[in-house]
């Protein structure tokens, strides 16, 4: 095989996710009515934004070899003290600042704290006591939703601030801010996982902790910081889904952390640690909302996005072993 | 010491002297078996039905299943061993609660389903709206509103569903779709926003607003469902009255819309009245007295108890709220609980 031939098969290897993308795209808008519409696809990139968010906080700490269950409870709680906040229907406070813009900061802020302080709390039982991280994080999963419910009472708050909600409501380029915040979101942390020290370390973490340990990086200190970027970029999910929807209900988010497993693996991502690209999670969270969509305009009963996910996550584990394969071939 | 002794005694006979008319006057203890708390009204479910038992003489206790069948199963089986004046169920399951509702009634304890009415098995007492029936109401004003906006009965209507595992929105789409049928001019899309998540619920209404740009009408079977679908169509530019909007349950979001414009429609759950009947009836329950079939007036609603193959009925009519009387006290929504005290039917 001449080197061209290589590179190319290398490139596609890596970048399979996106081709998949794009095969599923063609057929859609081909076999579809109405989905071939810039409109549809502004709704794909719109739809996935919350979803995609959560999937790079899940991404970092997988990545870094370990598993955080929490991520969709933790934007749940975040949307909901956001809303009990800033909404001023049900049971939002209605909280005024002035001006009114600095709403925008402090909402936000405070959904990062929200997310940061769950992240620190399970970061710290993971890495400091020593715990399963699993178990730390389905803990969490459970006692969070249940704060959700307990600060709630089950009921909903409505009515988002508006200057918050202008970053649903305001487009460029025909995608919603919000969108553009969580592309944003993938272009900083592709980088930093790419690009510096930390990234890189976490990478190394994942990969082998114990080399990485004697190589004489601060595995512990990374961990940590992995776990409350995971908790910070979850509450950030909770503050687009609070703009999306409004408000905030108690069951909002529900499911979504399966999807953004599911995006994530989809992604390329190994649940073994060590190995992943976030342009690639970006791929899959947009692959699982382009199926989503069609879904939508087939009329297609619901139950068959379960299916699809569930086959789409083992098509991408069959995918990866037989990237293995080919590349040990072409090695 | 002595002092402190008698002082100690002094407060303990003061205590149980308090506490002993209460507990004479209580006629047991009444289990509610909520099927989930993340649902505004269930959580309502809870305040009345406490509210309303109390005031008849019953103590409460509530027992959230989170939505799972498995979860209320086995309340029901440790609740059973309690021995309980009575059990107030609002099954998960519509029919998967049924051997459990067999073993409590064959354990002696009386069972009364709430809100959600299961016919494969006897139950002591049923108290609902009838889902079935929401699902009437809702084509009722739907054919209104779609003859107001096109001159007949004709459009496009969105029926935006809720979890599609839930017995609950089944049966509102099967009472609006074959009430609808006489319609043959009117198209109706229907999809579930899955585990009646609100984003879904805007998910599917903008890519739905693409792809079917002339939907008259947007059918939600909950209010926080429109709220979503609000903001769906907010973000594409809609104003209020763009889009008629209608949704089922009455919760007090679903009233703000109306107030603002956005909602025409909701087809209310008679949440008060509901959980008034079960207290009104709940001594002849606790007593196996027979309840007889007849017109009763619940919170000043005409109510029709009658005899079914799964026991007495009591069917509370659902009204449809609109702009005109979003402010009436008696609907649940506007969290203005009756002030009037429950009797127990003699």
């Amino acid at each position: 095989m001449n080197p061209r031939t290589r590179h190319a098969l290398e490139l596609v290897l890596d970048n399979l996710v996106w081709f998949m993308l794009v095969f599923v795209l063609v057929v859609f808008s081909i076999f579809i009515p109405n989905y071939f519409q810039l409109g549809i696809f502004a709704n794909i990139i719109e739809a996935s934004s919350v979803l995609g968010v959560m999937s790079i906080g899940l991404a970092l700490v997988i990545i870094a070899g370990h598993m955080d269950l929490s991520v969709e409870s933790v934007a749940a709680l975040s949307a909901m003290a956001v809303g009990i906040l800033f909404c001023s229907s049900g049971i939002g406070l209605g909280v005024q600042v002035h001006p009114e813009w600095l709403m925008v900061p402090v909402s936000l802020l405070l959904a990062l704290a929200v997310g940061g302080l769950i992240g620190a709390f399970n970061g710290f039982l993971v890495v400091k006591v020593k715990m399963s991280a699993f178990i730390i994080t389905l803990a969490s999963y459970i006692w969070v939703r249940g704060l959700v419910l307990v600060i709630s009472g089950g009921r909903s708050a409505q009515d988002l601030a508006p200057a918050i909600r202008w970053f649903g409501i305001q487009r460029l380029i025909g995608l919603p801010l919000t969108a553009w915040i969580a592309i944003a979101c993938f272009v900083v942390f592709s980088l930093i996982l790419a690009k510096t020290p930390f990234g890189r370390h976490l990478v190394m973490i994942g990969g082998n902790e114990t080399a990485t340990f004697r190589a004489g990086i601060r595995v512990n200190r990374n961990l940590i910081i992995a776990f409350v970027l995971a908790g910070a970029i979850a509450g950030l999910a909770g503050w687009l889904l609070a703009i999306r929807t409004s408000g905030a209900t108690a069951n909002l988010g529900v499911g979504l952390l399966f999807n953004a497993f599911a995006a994530v693996v989809i992604g390329g991502v190994s649940l073994k640690g060590g190995v992943g690209t976030l342009p690639g999670v970006y791929a899959g969270v947009l692959l699982l909302s382009a199926i989503n969509t069609a879904i939508n305009l087939m009329g297609l009963p619901a139950n068959f996005t379960q299916v699809i996910h569930g086959l789409l996550v083992l098509a991408a584990v069959l995918l990866d072993a037989f990237k293995q394969t080919i590349r040990q071939r072409l090695a | 010491m002595k002092r402190i002794l008698l002082a100690v005694f002094g407060i303990l006979a003061l205590a149980f002297a308090t506490l002993t008319p209460a507990i004479a006057q209580s006629k047991g203890t009444v289990y509610y078996l909520v099927p989930t708390l993340l649902d505004e009204f269930q959580t309502g479910s809870v305040s009345a039905l406490e509210l309303f038992l109390k005031q008849v003489g019953y103590d409460f206790k509530s027992l959230n299943a989170d939505n799972k069948t498995d979860a209320q199963q086995s309340q029901m089986n440790d609740v059973i061993a309690l021995k309980p004046a009575a059990i107030v169920l609002a099954a998960v399951d519509f029919n998967a609660l049924k051997p459990s509702i067999e073993a409590a009634r064959a354990a002696g304890i009386p069972v009364v389903e709430f809100d959600r009415q299961i016919t494969s098995t006897p139950s002591d007492f049923t108290s609902v709206a009838g889902t079935v029936e929401i699902g009437y109401v809702a084509a009722d004003q739907a054919e209104k509103l779609l003859k107001a906006k096109n001159g007949s009965v004709k459009g496009k209507v969105l029926q935006v569903l809720g979890d599609p595992g839930d017995p609950y929105t089944l049966d509102i789409q099967k009472g609006f779709e074959e009430k609808m049928k006489a319609f043959p001019d009117v198209k109706i899309i229907s999809l579930p926003a899955m585990q009646w998540e609100a984003s879904n619920a805007g998910t599917i209404v903008a890519d739905q607003m693409l792809a079917n740009p002339d939907i008259d009408l947007i059918f939600s079977h909950a209010a926080h469902l429109s709220v979503a679908a609000v903001a769906s169509l907010e973000a594409a530019g809609k104003k209020p009255g763009d889009v008629m909007l209608m949704s089922s349950n009455g919760a007090p979001v679903g009233l703000d819309l109306i107030r603002k414009g956005w909602l025409n429609v909701e087809v209310e759950q008679p949440l008060y009245a509901q959980a008034a009947a079960v207290a009104m009836f709940m001594d002849k329950v606790v007593k196996k007295e027979e309840i007889k079939p007849g017109e009763y007036d619940v919170l000043g609603l005409k109510s029709t108890v009658t005899k079914e193959a799964w026991g007495p009925n009591i069917k509370i009519p659902g009204a449809a709220i609109t702009k005109e009387n979003v402010d009436n006290p008696a609907f649940w929504g506007n969290q203005k609980p009756p002030t009037d005290t429950v009797k127990p039917v003699e």
